[in-house]
């Protein structure tokens, strides 16, 4: 098929049908799945994996014969389709962690405010925090008179 | 006959079991495993109807395989 590695793209005309072979290492199942579900309305999409690291599309016309070009825009649109599908992937994959941080965050602090038992648990023994410019203290630390200083010798 | 063979590692037996349950008012259909696959032989009234049927089988059961996995993925 012209603009396809023929070693990559088989063509049969016969079913109106094309192969397309996959390495898996570098596309995951999952974006495979994506991209083959998006053809479901307009071919048949048969997945099949011959070695463990490969994956074998195949892609039949539906309805009769296809129009000239057809099979080759197939081709082309299901590659671009499993390469966005496996970026979304991976991206999916990276921010995975940071999605669950950031739920569990918030389910936390949806739970409410805590009851009597769990401060009564609650280790304040831990370092204060930083107070450079005094907001944790009182009124009168901060503004109270302050105690006269006995001087030595009156 | 037309076979459609659905490897292990990407379609689930459930998800087979269901589309040929759906498709089975409208041809015959004759289950075998092997080690790798679930193959599955249609046979239809004619050979049009045969290849519809197997085309419609495999995007159902992929289709099932795809809705599985990804609320799986949400309970996750």
């Amino acid at each position: 098929m012209e603009g396809f590695p023929d070693d990559l793209v088989a063509v049969d005309l016969g079913a109106a049908a094309v192969s397309i072979r996959v390495d898996a290492t570098l596309y995951p199942l999952d974006a495979l799945y994506g991209a083959s579900y998006i053809f479901l309305d307009r071919c048949y999409v048969l997945l099949d994996r011959p070695t463990p690291t490969e994956a074998r599309v195949t892609l039949s016309w539906k309805k009769g014969e296809p129009p000239e070009g057809a099979l080759r825009a197939l081709v082309g649109e299901f590659a671009n389709e499993l390469l966005s599908c496996a970026w979304r992937s991976k991206i999916n994959e990276e921010s995975r962690a940071i999605i669950e941080g950031v739920t569990a965050q918030a389910l936390g602090g949806a739970m409410g405010a805590p009851t009597l038992d769990d401060l009564e648990k609650f280790d304040f023994t831990d370092e204060a925090f930083e107070d450079p410019l005094g907001i944790a203290l009182s009124w009168e630390e901060k503004y109270g008179k302050k105690k006269a200083t006995k001087e030595p010798g009156t | 006959m037309t076979e459609v063979r659905f490897h292990r590692e990407i379609y689930r037996g459930t998800s087979v079991d269901e589309a040929v349950k759906v498709f089975a008012p409208h041809a015959t259909f004759e289950m075998v495993e092997d080690r790798d696959h679930w193959v599955v032989r249609v046979t239809g009234k004619s050979p049009a109807r045969e290849r519809r049927v197997a085309g419609e089988l495999g995007n159902y059961a992929l289709g099932l395989t795809i809705r599985a996995r990804g609320a799986e993925e949400r309970k996750r």
